[in-house]
């Protein structure tokens, strides 16, 4: 009798180390009637597969042998955006020994499988899974494309017909008004979420959404409740981490980062965060650390990361071990061959050539170092060009470039301190300790004097000079607001120009997504509206 | 390596074996092998949740979930598995409750496999909503459970039950209890009715 599986179209992939299990699960998921199925042995076959095909469902064992576990691999894939919410990721395991710790929601797997399963047990999961996935189509398809307004009313209908998917409507509710920045909202929310009772996800968000609105002593206690009565909940320490990192509480934020790191020291991700926090304040031995296991864990997997060797390079040359870390950056230009930040490389390599005492080496990494215009390179690579520069006695280039990126990170005290750490160590002691500030007092300087121009009338002037400072510092959000006031006074008073518009927009867009409450928007929308009104434009959306 | 840390690799180990016994007696069709297997394999997952519990390193994952669903699963499976019933109600289920969905999984696996070596015809899995606390209800046609089972519950001795060591049981017990809210505990209570009557009782 020829039966229609519902499940004929759909795609399966199976990913274990052991053969035999492979193919005892291939003819469970085949006996389901899902007629095509793929089967990879190792992440690395996993991934290719995964690059090539959409799967609809992913079945991956926990143990994969060869370093890498399928949590790490789940993280990884969710990281970047490989595998869409639309696809069934359930993880197969002997035990329950996964309980112990519980991460973040966004790297969790849709359902954990205990071994052994018969095929019947398999197919009432995924139906059940399958319902839910249905149910839930158009707001993971949103959350995929990152349309979080869109989604608070999709979550609301679900959430108002009070079925068995209240829940998963609620938490992605709660993220999509944290997303959307719509935060006392989302305060709200969260405490009537926690009044039908105590879940970790709500007092996490509730956690998240007092940062937001800018209460970080509200989210601090929250998250230290949250932590005491859920020591497992490793999110809550990885946002406990953040808020101690903002702060400028270098101490408190790797103590709380490395309590997680014992309770779960297989994640990639909190490796890096510690690396980064220690990085950002000059503890070179912590990076070193952090970044050695991150790399000995993913050599020669799919999971490996340039950026990783690039910056155990750079604090082995600080631990005074260059000829270590030429050897690590010579590994990541073998294991990187077909892509990847060869300047960041570079730079680090002119750094460790010269230290190990290679003149003519060091000189040919700068030079490949320098080659590209720094316009277009990431903030970390600057800042490793900037100190290449510095340790060759470049000084007027390297200074130039590290003005720049303290004028274009104001507030991060961090990053500034780490600056003048850096030239400290590497070049102008005396200059050091001027140079943060007499960036920053060039920033005050060009705002001040714009805004003088503006008072007396000339908005033409303020805006031109504005905009030239947004687009070198995209990141000062200051300048960046005032140039959209500029630009649109400027389009009111002297008539209609659409590159000054479009620019002002933009730059109106970088504020609100980046900080709904700044002081300018309020002075922007009365502009812009003043804007419509005299041209009699469309209101904006 | 501790004399623990052995026991832990090696039921994994076995585990995996039975899984892989499993999957190729169920690829031939030999259900009754099938069966063995992951019974043997469910009752080594017990052994080891046991002692966790022992170590006092169990933990629970609670959230919600739908009661209904997971009686479900048992309705499927037990089919494929032997001769007996099942019959399922859940008109009075709530839409929603909070537990550990995967450690009541075992506990209820448990005392259904239970139900099906001594029900007659008929295994009857009621999941319902009482008195403000969420039961799941696992009834057999059997000849009940012996006066010392009935007995051990309401004491905390070791013992052995029909066909066991009283593992299942007694973690069964641990598991509801840990189950907590709003000052009320879960609780396993065991009746004789027309055959043997499994309560899981858990709070809200």
């Amino acid at each position: 009798m020829a039966i229609l599986s519902p499940y004929r179209n759909k795609r399966a992939l199976i990913i274990d180390d052991v053969p035999e299990m492979r193919s005892s699960v291939r003819s469970q998921v085949v006996s389901l009637g899902i007629e095509q199925t793929g089967v990879a042995g190792n992440v690395r076959d996993a991934l290719e597969m995964i690059k090539n095909n959409r799967f609809d469902i992913i079945l991956c064992d926990y143990y994969l042998g060869g370093g890498t576990d399928g949590q790490q691999f789940l993280e990884f894939l969710r990281s970047r955006a490989i595998i869409s919410r639309a696809a069934l990721f359930i993880m197969i395991s002997a035990e329950k020994s996964y309980g112990a710790v519980i991460t973040a929601a966004e790297c969790l797997p849709d359902d954990y499988l205990l071994k052994p399963f018969t095929a019947d047990a398999l197919k009432s999961r995924i139906d059940r899974l399958l319902d839910k996935k249905l149910r839930l189509v158009h707001i993971d398809r949103l959350q995929d494309q990152g349309r979080w307004q869109e989604m608070i009313p999709a979550c609301d209908e679900i959430i108002a017909a009070h079925d068995k998917y209240l829940l998963d409507a609620m938490r992605v509710k709660g993220n999509a008004l944290i997303m959307s920045r719509r935060f006392d909202e989302a305060v709200t929310f969260y405490r009537q979420a926690l009044q039908m009772r105590s879940m970790p996800w709500a007092k996490l968000g509730l956690a998240k959404a007092y940062q937001g609105s800018g209460d970080a002593g509200q989210a601090r206690d929250t998250l230290n409740d949250l932590v005491a009565e859920t020591p497992r909940f490793l999110a809550a320490y990885d946002a406990l981490g953040r808020l101690h990192r903002d702060a400028g509480e270098v101490d408190e934020a790797l103590s709380i980062l490395d309590r997680a790191c014992t309770m779960s020291p297989n994640s990639l991700l909190r490796h890096r965060a510690i690396a980064g926090i220690a990085e950002d304040a000059g503890d070179f031995g912590r990076v070193e650390k952090a970044l050695g296991t991150v790399v000995r864990k993913t050599r020669n997997t799919p999971l490996r990361d340039l950026n990783d060797y690039a910056k155990l390079g750079n604090a082995l040359s600080e631990l005074g071990d260059p000829e270590k870390a030429i050897t690590v950056i010579a590994e990541a230009r073998t294991s990187f061959k077909e892509a990847g930040d060869t300047i960041l490389l570079s730079a680090i390599e002119a750094v460790a050539q010269r230290q190990a005492g290679h003149p003519e080496l060091a000189r040919q990494a700068l030079e490949q170092a320098l080659q590209v215009g720094d316009q277009s390179l990431s903030e970390a690579t600057k800042l490793a060009v900037a100190k290449a520069c510095l340790v060759h006695g470049r000084h007027e280039q390297a200074e130039q470039m590290l003005r720049e990126i303290v004028q274009n990170n104001p507030g991060q005290l961090l990053l500034h301190a780490s600056i003048s750490q850096m030239m400290k160590t590497h070049g102008n002691a005396e200059r050091a300790e001027t140079l943060v500030s007499s960036s920053s007092a060039e920033v005050i300087r060009l705002n001040d004097d714009a805004v003088r121009k503006g008072q007396a009338g000339d908005f033409r002037s303020a805006a031109a000079m504005l905009r030239e400072a947004a687009e070198r510092l995209p990141g000062n959000l200051q300048i960046v607001a005032n140039a959209a006031y500029a630009l649109f006074l400027d389009v009111y008073a002297n008539g209609l120009d659409i590159d000054k518009l479009q620019d002002a927009q933009r730059y109106q867009q970088i504020v609100l997504d980046r900080d709904g409450r700044h002081p300018r928007l309020g002075p922007i929308a009365d502009i812009v509206a003043k804007i419509q009104r005299k041209y009699k434009l469309p209101a904006a959306s | 390596m501790s004399f623990a840390d052995i026991v832990a690799l090696t039921l994994h180990d076995v585990k995996n074996r039975l899984a892989q016994l499993a999957g190729s007696a169920e690829a031939r069709g030999d259900t009754e092998t099938m069966r063995q297997a992951i019974e043997a394999a469910d009752k080594l997952t017990s052994l080891l949740i046991y002692y966790r519990s022992d170590m006092g390193s169990l933990t629970l994952d609670i959230d919600g979930h739908s009661p209904a669903d997971l009686a479900a699963e048992f309705v499927d499976q037990t089919a494929a598995r032997g001769p007996c019933r099942v019959e399922l109600d859940c008109t009075q289920a709530p839409t929603l409750w909070f537990y550990d969905e995967a450690l009541l999984r075992m506990v209820l696996a448990n005392a259904v496999q239970n139900a099906g070596r001594h029900a007659r015809t008929r295994i009857l899995i009621r999941v319902a909503e009482q008195g403000g606390l969420l039961e799941f209800r696992v009834e057999d046609d059997g000849c009940g459970f012996p006066d010392e089972v009935l007995a051990a519950v309401l004491g905390d001795a070791a013992h052995v039950t029909r066909e066991g060591t009283g593992l299942g049981l007694e973690l069964a017990r641990r598991i509801a209890r840990m189950h907590q809210n709003a000052g009320q505990r879960g609780q396993i209570r065991l009746e004789n009715a027309g055959g043997a009557v499994f309560r899981l009782l858990l709070p809200p």
